[in-house]
């Protein structure tokens, strides 16, 4: 009972504090309200993630609200990022405050915003109806429009309309694919409010209707994927990222684009087993992911603009992280594990860019350079970040890519691997070239250095220190959620998921 | 009676492809708003619900009444010429969606759902409205335009949809129908900050992010 008001709450906090943050008339009360709001929705999801990992699934709603490993991790992580964002979010406007760029009416559309957003990617994750998730994931378009023009000029009106515009048609598309999944479940005569609960088609599986089923899978993969930015449906990506106002930047990247692929994961173990078990959805998966990594590749190498390079570093990162979910067994634990790594460096990376593109007045690189000296906690955290963003090791990406590397061996998928390896390789040599001069070249004169705050150095050191504890140690917790989680995709029962016999990275 | 509202879909879709005026082309996507609202009603005559009953109100008073009225609201903000303004010639349109036509019979005869559907036409002429919503969002400049081709695709899915899972669940629907509203309401405004900031609402002129 308790736990079900929890979920309730769980959307309901950050709505009323987005509803709030429409009648506060300063902007400091503004950021004040809307950081403390996102905090508690933090703790009271962290809260719930934690007891659903420990002791199994909880619903509410008759169903219709459901948290299991899989939605419990990922809310966790989201939950995070937006924690950490929030508090960037009110450094961040602090100083456009100070140098007159934001209106009271500026703050209050983004604090309303952003709560709003917050609570449909949650109800994304704990709703167990998959139209209701499709709901939650179209509303989350329609609410972060907006925050990409915070300031309105020409290229973030075009990055917006883009962007509404590609991911509403590939949305609509995931829609089509719903309906097409709730076909191939006629024949089983549930009811109407059962038809489209994920735990329903979870147990019915092996009797829906393949062919229908393998429509639908197309369906929800090209629709959830233009969401999720895999190539070739990206085109939207690297311009909202690279107009949006840096907060906005991280949580899109951060956790936004994750939010999408957690609706394809959600589908995975019930095409295979609807399919009979034949690896045909995880052999789509594979070859979307490989496209992406390879695609981002070819235009790391010619990025100008430090926020559109870190867009193409998204791609492919979502591009590993659903060829991780395809290659199945090791692969799906490290595509979670790296959904962790992923989100935190690249929020951090979206952090330093956005407070060092104050500094700097411009996010060219060809202008952005020595930022080591200029602003030594920030140019460390974009360095640092850039650096475990490619791979290097010991941080905690270059693991979970080296243990999808491992289950690619582990699975014969040769031709995979050299893909991969091959995509890794010349993103590597990218993106090294960008980011010495970036650390170390010669500052134009005219930037003034500027001095960072306690908290500003906290939220570099904290997710720096983690990936680099998480690359060399793996908490015992984590480990057994990651491995509930991936459980969830592999489609193995509860029972034997909790048995040590699990597979161990 | 539903073939006679699935044959309209189909004709006011080829109308839009070949229709010069904005006016006249948010007039008929209203149009087949309605005709479309009124269908699972004629659809399920025999087992007609309060859920039916409602759907039908809801769909047809926001897709024929609430979203021209933002459309013309914008057009008329935006206070710019009336000519749909295309890269495709309005014959080639036509041309173009005849063989998407086709193409939809065919597509619709092999796709394998087992429907529930009253009519065979429903598959097909659903097929048909989300390529020519494609079709049109692809294919016109006015940003106005591009909105009326999104809201023919999600026709042609709502058309899918009433066909194939007669029981989606009422508070699904609803949810669907109010993020179509926002939908068209964001890009309402969208229209409204574009023509503002360039003078005009060309979408190819939207053309300085690349790479």
């Amino acid at each position: 009972m308790k736990h079900e008001a929890l979920l309730w709450l769980l959307i309901l906090v950050p709505a009323a504090t987005g509803a709030l943050a429409l009648l506060l008339r300063s902007v400091r009360t503004i950021l004040g309200a809307m950081c403390a709001g996102v905090g508690i929705s933090v703790a009271l999801g962290w809260y719930v993630a934690g007891k659903v990992l420990m002791s199994g699934p909880v619903s509410a709603g008759a169903e219709w609200l459901y948290l299991d490993a899989l939605s419990a991790y990922n809310l966790g992580v989201m939950l995070l990022i937006y924690g950490l964002s929030s508090a960037y979010a009110s450094v961040y406007f602090r100083v456009e405050l100070r140098e007159g760029h934001l209106t009271l009416k500026q703050a209050r559309l983004f604090a309303s915003l952003w709560c709003g957003a917050l609570a449909a990617m949650t109800l994304v994750f704990i709703s167990n109806n998959l139209g209701i998730m499709w709901v939650g994931i179209e509303a989350t378009t329609l609410l972060t429009g907006f925050l990409i023009c915070v300031h309105v000029t020409g290229e973030s009106l075009e990055a917006m309309w883009k962007y509404i515009l590609i991911c509403s048609v590939g949305v609509a598309f995931a829609f089509m694919g719903t309906l097409l999944v709730g076909a191939s479940a006629h024949g089983l005569g549930l009811r109407a409010p059962e038809v489209l609960l994920w735990t329903r088609l979870q147990a019915h599986a092996g009797s829906l209707n393949p062919a229908c089923l393998k429509a639908a899978f197309i369906f929800l993969l090209v629709g959830y994927g233009t969401k999720a930015g895999l190539a070739p449906m990206h085109n939207w990506l690297p311009d909202a990222h690279s107009q949006a106002p840096a907060p906005v930047s991280a949580i899109f990247s951060g956790f936004m684009l994750n939010t999408a692929l957690y609706c394809v994961m959600r589908y995975v173990p019930i095409v295979e087993a609807g399919t009979g078990n034949t690896g045909w959805g995880l052999r789509l998966l594979t070859g979307f992911g490989l496209i992406s990594i390879l695609v981002a590749a070819a235009f790391i190498l010619f990025q100008h603009d430090l926020k559109r390079l870190l867009a193409y570093h998204s791609v492919e990162h979502i591009g590993i992280i659903t060829l991780g979910v395809g290659l199945g067994g090791l692969g799906t634990f490290a595509a979670l594990f790296h959904t962790l790594n992923h989100s935190l460096c690249k929020t951090l990376a979206f952090f330093a860019a956005g407070r060092l593109g104050q500094m700097f007045g411009t996010h060219d690189m060809r202008k952005l350079a020595g930022v080591m000296r200029v602003a030594p906690v920030w140019g460390m955290g974009l360095f640092g970040s850039l650096l475990a963003l490619i791979g290097v090791a010991p941080f905690a990406l270059f693991m979970s890519e080296l243990q999808m590397l491992k289950a690619a061996v582990d699975k014969g998928a040769i031709l995979a691997l050299v893909l991969f390896l091959f995509g890794a390789g010349v993103v590597f040599v990218g993106a090294l070239g960008h980011a010495i001069p970036l650390a170390w070249g010669k500052a134009a004169s005219t930037v003034q250095p500027a001095r960072a705050g306690t908290l500003e150095t906290l939220l570099v050191v904290v997710p720096l220190v983690f990936l680099l504890v998480l690359g060399l140690w793996m908490p015992g917790p984590l480990q057994t959620a990651l491995n509930a989680a991936a459980d969830v995709i592999r489609h193995v029962s509860p029972a034997l998921a909790g048995s040590p016999g699990g597979i161990m990275p | 009676m539903t073939d006679l509202i699935l044959v309209l879909v189909v004709l006011t879709n080829l109308k839009l492809l070949g229709s010069s005026r904005l006016g006249a082309s948010i007039r008929v996507v209203a149009a087949q708003g309605v005709m479309l609202g009124l269908l699972p009603v004629l659809a399920h005559v025999h087992e007609l619900s309060l859920h039916f009953a409602a759907l039908a109100v809801g769909t047809v008073a926001l897709k024929g009444v609430v979203f021209p009225w933002l459309l013309f609201r914008a057009l008329r903000e935006a206070e710019v010429t009336r000519e749909v303004e295309p890269y495709v010639a309005y014959i080639t349109s036509i041309l173009i969606g005849l063989a998407a036509l086709a193409a939809s019979f065919w597509l619709g005869g092999r796709l394998p759902v087992s429907t529930v559907e009253p009519s065979s036409l429903l598959v097909p002429s659903a097929l048909f409205s989300i390529l020519a919503g494609l079709f049109l969002i692809v294919a016109r400049k006015r940003a106005v335009n591009q909105v009326l081709g999104f809201l023919v695709l999600e026709n042609g899915i709502y058309t899918f949809g009433v066909g194939i899972v007669a029981e989606t669940p009422f508070l699904v629907e609803l949810g669907v129908l109010l993020d179509a509203f926002v939908a068209v309401f964001v890009m309402g405004i969208a229209v409204y900050h574009i023509n503002r900031e360039f003078d005009h609402i060309e979408v190819d002129r939207l053309d300085r992010l690349k790479g």
